[in-house]
């Protein structure tokens, strides 16, 4: 019987910090308590603001996800004025969206996740030689690809939102530039080229064949591309048994068009898809350093408790969702999207392989729709419509992040901004324990993991805080 | 200095070869508006120069700067810039994680003592003792200080490092506080912007490190060759703001046909950067090209100004004219007495031709 005590972290490679206190006994994880140690205080600093500041204030909660604070900011204002925004707006809007996500997601898999393969660790296995030179940080080969890719990508920003990050096109009524015929045609041909990337190196075969995979099946028959080297480390590592999730999946649905959303709003348990009702989210003070009682968003307040009392152990507030906790992200998104290999993949439960192929599974499926997005672009429609804003009301924004859902909540008093609250995809998933004790997503996740005694940076714990793709800055805020 | 390799070696073990390094000079030489006569020199100082050393620490901030600069329009420079920033330290893209990055922090201090450039990205804030910033279980802003202490300079990277931020925002709930506040011993360079643009941040770091000094900076403490200029001087919307042409509304005529944003608050006018002219993603664009007004991200303050869709008001240059109304009815003005002007002359010469020709001709 052997019992230690280990903090991990700082995490490098993750956006914003973290670290992770664990309790070891016999080798494995009892306990595990998540802290993100910063805090700006963005809630309070847009207190008795212009309302329209909030478009440029969020999207400067993060660097990576800009894009996503700032369609939420437009549609939580939107929402208090009542109005829609204008459909071709909504759609150059997804556009804009849809690229930074994609650019996340295969940002987490070449830079983020697969780099802890190339560890000297590994060295024993025989994937690792290939995983080397592909993976090492800043020097392997996919890594170089990814980052030039990318660049390449975010043109498409650049053309119709003039910069990235913190992109200042999208508004409560739509976007504030009409694209062109010229950027129409630009954007398709930077598509193909991102496609033929896509298809080149991160699956080694066409994007609609990854999307047609129905079963787990057919997914280990995968041997092409950085996909089929992930399955086969994966396999030998055995990350489809590791940082098991709550089984409740929650999406708020992703790109809200004039015809729905593109990826399904829901919330999948117990085998069941049911609609989101965001009435019964309720944030959780009880091991936060924050003071106030647990409250639902519309009604919450951010005051830090400056003496950093216990048994608080984080700045991160833990929202619950009718009082239980969910895992949010790309793969939650598929699961409640009905994608059939999502729903196999997580058939015993959510783990480490397969958020990953969540993950790279959307990829496959944003590139479409973002095609078949740009295809659809009428340049000489309205791109924008008047939203009065009124002075006094409510209003919400809910919106998928690359990392999973996000929620904006506002309240205007006399012509400025009497109230705001975020909740961040990671605060969902990196969330501490509740007035219950119920450890968040990833403490949970971490429970059994294998932790070897010579180990001080264990491997399992890495993998498995990777999987969720913490982005730490906007957890806090 | 001996055991540290020149920026030439580290290029070279990086697979660069002869040639793409001399393309490399030549680009910086440009970027840094340097004749084609330094290219030579640039080169010189690559080959006989000891690297560098940097170490990249991030505090109060949301990494958008690291994103922006990982993005720099040419592949090249990125490259070179990026692997002598490797061996180094920094936290968002190394490999190590947790001790080890810590210690190899400590290790890069110690063997570089005096030499390296401390690059910061975000500031520490001072309430309750640094306890809103804590990395690797001390508040960041100790770090930023043991970082600091033998660095030979340092670069604050972004409009957090350089002036705070939007986390400084009223009431400034953790009291962000900029790099020169907390550092006052150590010449510092800031690169302003949320976040600066790629090619201004590799042009500064590229300067640094081949001509081993700092660039020449205005009074504020920026890189002239980047910021000596605003954003409205080389506006490509500019000859409409003369012409008082502008947008009254999103996506109205004027919208569609790129007229100027001053009205829908742009702060172009009144702020110095390189957007316009070296603009953003690889040269595609920049925000006004978007549509929307400059929010003047690379100023001190721009956070606390009011909303971001009101007009400057306070304008040098509207001293003469007044405002941007009177300035487009003056404008307007002009050119109807022109018009006029020239259809008394088209009328006139038409009388005249008349006048010649014969009658039997039918001349307009």
């Amino acid at each position: 019987m052997s019992a230690r005590s280990l903090l991990v972290g700082p995490f490098n490679r993750v956006e914003g910090d973290l670290e992770i206190r664990l309790e070891i006994e016999d080798g494995h994880v009892r306990a595990a308590y998540a802290n993100s140690p910063l805090f700006r205080g963005f809630e309070p600093m847009l207190q008795g603001k212009p309302p329209l500041d909030a478009l440029t204030l969020t999207p400067r909660i993060c660097g990576i996800c800009s894009i996503s604070q700032s369609a939420a900011a437009a549609q939580a204002l939107c929402s208090v004025a009542g109005g829609a925004p204008a459909p071709e707006g909504a759609l150059a809007a997804a556009i804009l969206h849809a690229v930074e996500n994609l650019c996340d997601h295969i940002t987490h898999f070449n830079l983020f996740f697969c780099a802890d393969f190339a560890r000297p660790a590994y060295a024993a296995r025989s994937w690792h030689p290939r995983a080397t030179e592909r993976f090492t940080a800043m020097k392997g080969s996919a890594v170089r690809a990814c980052i030039e890719a990318r660049a390449q990508l975010l043109h498409i920003v650049g053309l119709l939102g003039g910069k990235w990050p913190h992109t200042l096109a999208i508004q409560p009524g739509g976007v504030t530039r009409a694209p062109t015929l010229r950027d129409k045609a630009r954007m398709a041909s930077t598509l193909t080229a991102f496609r033929r990337y896509l298809e080149s190196t991160v699956f080694g075969a066409p994007l609609e064949a990854f999307d047609a995979l129905e079963t787990v099946e057919a997914l280990r028959g995968w041997t092409t591309g950085d996909a089929g080297l992930f399955l086969q480390i994966s396999d030998d590592l055995g990350l489809q048994r590791m940082g098991p999730g709550p089984e409740r999946y929650l999406s708020f649905g992703a790109y809200p068009l004039a015809d729905g959303r593109s990826f399904g709003p829901g919330v999948w348990a117990d085998g069941q898809l049911e609609p989101v009702d965001s009435a019964t989210i309720r944030e959780d003070l009880s091991h936060a350093w924050m003071l106030g009682d647990a409250a639902h968003p519309s009604a919450g307040r951010t005051v830090p408790d400056e003496d950093m009392a216990d048994p608080a152990y984080s700045w991160c507030k833990a929202p619950r969702l009718a009082g239980r906790t969910v895992e949010t992200g790309a793969l939650a998104r598929q699961v409640v999207d009905a994608h059939p290999l999502a729903r196999a993949i997580i058939a015993g439960g959510s783990n480490v392989e397969a958020r990953v192929i969540g993950r790279l599974l959307e990829i496959a499926r944003t590139q479409l729709l973002l095609e078949a997005w740009v295809a659809q672009l009428k340049p000489e429609a309205v791109f924008m419509q008047p939203v009065d804003l009124p002075r006094n009301g409510t209003g919400e924004g809910l919106v998928e992040a690359a990392r999973g859902a996000l929620g904006h909540w506002v309240r205007l008093k006399d012509g400025v901004i009497d109230s705001y609250q975020i909740i961040a995809p990671t605060t969902w998933n990196f969330s501490p324990r509740d007035a219950n004790g119920t450890p968040g997503p990833v403490e949970a996740a971490l429970e059994g993991a294998f932790v070897p005694e010579a180990e001080d940076t264990p491997l399992s714990v890495q993998h498995i805080v990777r999987s969720f793709d913490p982005c730490m800055v906007c957890t806090v805020h | 200095m001996s055991e540290i390799e020149t920026f030439y070696d580290v290029m070279r073990r990086q697979g660069i070869t002869r040639r793409s390094f001399m393309k490399y000079c030549s680009l910086t030489a440009s970027a840094l508006g340097l004749g084609p006569a330094f290219v030579p020199q640039i080169a010189h100082a690559m080959e006989t120069k000891p690297r560098t050393p940097v170490i990249w620490v991030h505090g109060l901030e949301c990494t958008c700067c690291s994103e922006s600069f990982i993005r720099s329009a040419h592949p090249l420079a990125k490259d070179v810039v990026l692997s002598m920033i490797s061996l180094d330290y920094d936290d968002t893209l190394m490999a190590a994680a947790g001790h080890a990055a810590e210690a190899a922090m400590m290790d890069t201090i110690e063997k570089y003592k005096g030499q390296y450039i401390l690059a910061v990205e975000g500031n520490p804030p001072l309430n309750e003792d640094g306890m809103f910033c804590i990395s690797g279980g001390k508040p960041f802003v100790e770090k930023l200080k043991m970082a600091a202490k033998d660095a030979k300079a340092v670069i604050s990277w972004g409009a957090c490092a350089s002036y705070g931020c939007v986390q400084a925002a009223k009431p400034n709930p953790t009291q962000a506080t900029p790099v020169h506040k907390v550092i006052t011993d150590k010449p510092i360079i800031k690169v302003p912007g949320c976040p600066p643009i790629a090619e201004v941040m590799t042009g500064v770091i590229t300067y640094m490190l081949t001509f081993d000094r700092m660039p020449e900076l205005d009074r504020q403490g920026r890189p002239a060759m980047f910021y000596g200029q605003r954003i409205h001087d080389k506006c490509y919307r500019r000859a409409h703001f003369d012409a008082g042409q502008f947008v009254e509304e999103w996506d109205d005529e004027g919208a569609r046909k790129g007229y100027c944003l001053y009205k829908m608050g742009c702060k172009g006018p009144t702020t110095y950067n390189a957007c316009s002219t070296v603009r953003w993603n690889e040269g595609v664009s920049f925000p006004i090209q978007s549509g929307h007004g400059c929010i003047g991200c690379s100023e001190d303050g721009f956070w606390d100004q009011g909303t971001f869709y009101d007009r400057v008001t306070s304008l040098a240059q509207f001293g003469v004219e007044g405002n941007a109304d009177s300035v487009g009815m003056a404008a307007a003005g002009v050119v109807g007495t022109g018009i006029a002007a020239h259809a008394a002359v088209s009328a006139l010469k038409s009388a005249q031709a008349k006048a010649q020709s014969k009658p039997s001709t039918e001349e307009v």
